[in-house]
């Protein structure tokens, strides 16, 4: 019960994303992937600064997308959604040049972008 | 009362840490079944494996049945089923001997920013084959799993390997239970729906390896889940990820994109059945047309493939009707390539689930004939329809095409996504069924049964009477209780049997990716690789295929299946030269393994080596305590 209402907390305060916090957080952890992959290639902060991706983006599309469902669910979908974005934009990349370190940091922003600007028109409608 | 809710709160608390625990033993236990030359997992599989598999999925069913919060359930279910889709990659070293490894080839070549103009990366003679090379879904793949690899920095094999399985384990529990709620509304049938689709053999085999078909499956099954929530939606976000799935589905795999595209029409049908009075005459034959339309879309896809790729050969035929007689025709229409060769229990397991779900949709069918349910009457209407467009498209494909360019059994884990809410409304009628009979009935039947056996109520006393209706009553909650979850956990476990080869050739072993690693890291010029298709798999795991600094043949590649055999005969330095300038490299290797060669020819072939004056690479003892070895050759 209590981990779920933490759970909803974490949602609805990133879902919020005041000033555009977490859209800024989401792009100095894609910067964050890409000085790792030129310089480091350390699995532990390619992890590290993935996972809160991941929560980020996944929430912004859950809560975007699947508002009627529960927490759990419309956080799930979100990351399937994040996956299947990822998946395509990646996609473009390949058949267009290729999916180098500096095209893939691009991917990242293009998804990062989507979600947010998804994110900013539910909230708008809400309004 | 309190207390019993207390105390009910504890059990449950207490039989999902002890769930945890058994799954975490069990990931434990596939773990130390890691091996490094085995043909199936089941010769390595540690003995506990299977009985601590068996008493975490009793324990998991008996929660599933709970009250417990459907975001835990959902929970145990994603960390079983990760658990019975990883036994490839967990327990070989580099996965299944499969497509897997074919299509890991494929993106290490982006991995390693080989291609750099765009896919494909070699020239392409028609605007067809580019659209068609464009679209494969490897790419798709490829894309994705070099995504992660460069999101984690964990190298692409890795990735690959457990890509599929996670999001298979993750996601199609939770597209499973989706499309149980939108069409039952019940949670419990809807969460034991997700762990219920681990039962069907095919499923499960194509969540454990990772190749395009599989991650296409996946949002397959989620385009499916949106279709039948827009039968009585006008919602349009619905309709968008209807048809967003579908298209991702498509670029996954043509076939889950063109079965996904079929069902698109069919749904369309069935909205305007909905909206319209369902006896109308055109509503009808709205109906008939679509579910004509939807049944056509493969077999003909697949015969028009070849404008987009030339060396497709399929075609209609009526051989197999006028060859095989009436029995193997009908065999083959039921159970495929079961009929050749499979055990009684293994074509049980494989038909049991879907063969009780399409009984049962006909048995929802004909109880909502009359009544006023009409939501209901469409999605399992639709769902029916949809269980028949597979059934039709894998008779057509299976008795009167030929040339196909798949294997038409992968028709059959559509099949198990469609069945598997069904087979869990079945589970749940029964348990539902014992324990409404528990709750109302059962003083009643204990006498009924008393009086059966002419003893009541004269011949015993009132305290033994009781006694023998406390016991009746104890063996119909543990009937509910536990023997249900029991035995569907056995069905379940006893389906991994099935789902997992029972019979392979040797996997890639551990000197095979000692050897090619070795190469890779010791060279630095550009070199070549001769060996068999089983070197190939092993060296396409660590640089990809047709890499044009460490170069080996595509796994069916001609000329690279020539060099091997000259080599074999006659291993001599001019074949390696004639390699070296082929592909232009100025290093050649030789490998030769010998479980995959054989003693005989093995021994005979490094004596001739020698005796050629070709060199030995790597320790002189060879690979793998002697059983492979690398000849090398220098321009």
């Amino acid at each position: 019960m209590g981990s779920s209402c933490r759970f909803d907390e974490i949602e609805q305060t990133i879902a919020y994303n005041k000033r555009l916090f977490f859209t800024f957080c989401s792009f100095v952890l894609a910067l964050v992937i890409y000085i790792n992959l030129s310089f480091f290639q350390w699995p532990v902060i390619g992890i590290i600064a993935s996972i809160p991706y991941f929560l980020i983006n996944g929430i912004f599309f859950g809560y975007a997308l699947f508002e009627k469902e529960d927490a759990f669910l419309r956080f799930m979908l979100g990351v399937l959604v994040l996956v299947m974005l990822l998946g395509f934009v990646g996609w473009l990349a390949v058949i267009l040049y290729n999916l180098d370190v500096i095209r893939f940091t691009l991917v990242l922003l293009i998804v990062t972008t989507i979600s947010s600007l998804l994110n900013k028109r539910k909230k708008k409608n809400d309004v | 009362m309190m207390y019993s809710e207390q105390g009910f709160t504890r059990f449950l608390r207490s039989s999902e840490i002890l769930y945890l625990f058994l799954v975490a033993l069990s990931f434990y236990l596939l773990f130390s079944s890691r091996t490094g030359e085995a043909h199936t997992v089941w010769e390595v599989l540690h003995p506990g494996f299977i009985p601590t598999l068996f008493v975490a999925t009793s324990l998991l069913l008996v929660i599933l049945l709970t009250s417990e919060k459907v975001a835990y359930k959902l929970f145990f279910i994603i960390v079983h089923s990760i658990l019975v889709h990883s036994f490839f990659s967990i327990v070989f070293p580099v996965g299944d001997l499969s497509g897997q490894q074919i299509v890991l080839g494929r993106t290490r070549l982006i991995y390693d920013n080989a291609v750099l103009h765009g896919w494909p990366p070699w020239p392409v003679e028609t605007i067809e084959s580019r659209i068609y090379l464009v679209f494969r879904g490897e790419n798709f793949l490829g894309a994705l799993s070099v995504a992660f690899a460069r999101m984690f920095s964990i190298d692409l094999l890795w990735i690959h390997l457990f890509l599929v399985p996670v999001l298979w384990g993750v996601f199609t529990p939770i597209a499973a239970y989706l499309t149980t709620s939108t069409l039952t509304h019940n949670d419990k049938v809807s969460v034991l729906a997700g762990l219920i689709l681990s039962a069907f053999p095919y499923a499960t085999y194509f969540g454990a390896i990772s190749v395009h078909n599989s991650l296409g499956y996946i949002f397959f099954f989620y385009s499916l889940s949106f279709m039948l929530r827009s039968l009585n939606s006008n919602d349009f976000q619905t309709k968008a990820l209807m048809v967003v799935f579908s298209f991702v589905a498509f670029l996954a795999h043509y076939l889950t994109g063109i079965m996904a595209f079929s069902l698109l029409l069919l749904t369309l049908a069935f909205r305007s059945y909905r909206g319209n009075n369902s006896s109308s005459l055109a509503t009808r034959v709205s109906i008939v047309s679509s579910f004509l339309i939807s049944v056509s879309l493969l077999p003909l896809s697949l015969i028009y493939l070849r404008f987009f790729r030339s060396d497709t050969y399929t075609s209609f035929t009526l051989d197999k009707l006028y060859k095989l007689p009436f029995q193997e025709i009908v065999g083959q229409f039921l159970f495929g390539e079961l009929i050749y060769g499979s055990d009684i229990k293994t074509i049980l397991l494989i038909i049991i689930g879907p063969t009780l779900a399409f009984f049962w949709m006909i048995r929802l069918l004909h109880g909502l004939k009359k009544g006023r349910r009409r939501k209901s009457r469409t999605r399992i209407s639709f769902l029916f329809a949809a269980s028949l467009v597979m059934l039709t498209d894998y008779g057509i494909l299976k008795l009167f095409m030929s040339g196909l360019p798949l294997n038409e059994e992968r028709l059959w884990v559509f099949r198990d996504f469609l069945a598997a809410p069904f087979v869990a409304l079945v589970i749940y009628e029964i348990v539902l069924g014992v324990k409404s009979f528990l709750s109302t009935r059962s003083p009643a039947f204990s006498i009924a049964i008393l009086k059966a056996i002419k003893i009541w109520p004269k011949a015993l006393p009132k305290g033994l009477v009781l006694r023998v209706e406390g016991l009746l009553f104890t063996g119909l909650l543990f009937a509910s209780g536990v023997l249900i979850p029991v035995f569907i956990a056995g069905w379940m476990t006893a389906s991994l049997s099935v789902a997992y080869p029972q019979v392979a050739p040797l996997q890639t072993t551990w000197y095979e990716l000692e050897a090619v690693n070795f190469i890779e890291k010791t060279t630095r010029k550009k070199y070549v690789v001769i060996g068999d298709q089983w070197t190939i798999f092993a060296g396409e795991m660590i640089v990809g295929v047709n890499n044009p600094r460490a170069f080996y043949f595509i796994e069916f590649n001609k000329t690279g299946y020539d060099l091997f055999v000259k080599m074999k005969e006659n291993p001599s330095s001019a074949w390696m030269l004639s390699a070296m300038n082929y592909t232009d490299t100025t290093v050649a290797y030789f490998i030769v393994t010998e479980p995959r060669l054989g003693a005989t020819e093995f021994n005979s072939t490094i004596s001739k080596a020698l005796q050629n004056g070709l060199q030995f690479y790597g320790p002189p003892e060879g690979f793998g305590n002697g059983k492979l070895y690398v000849f090398y050759y220098e321009k």
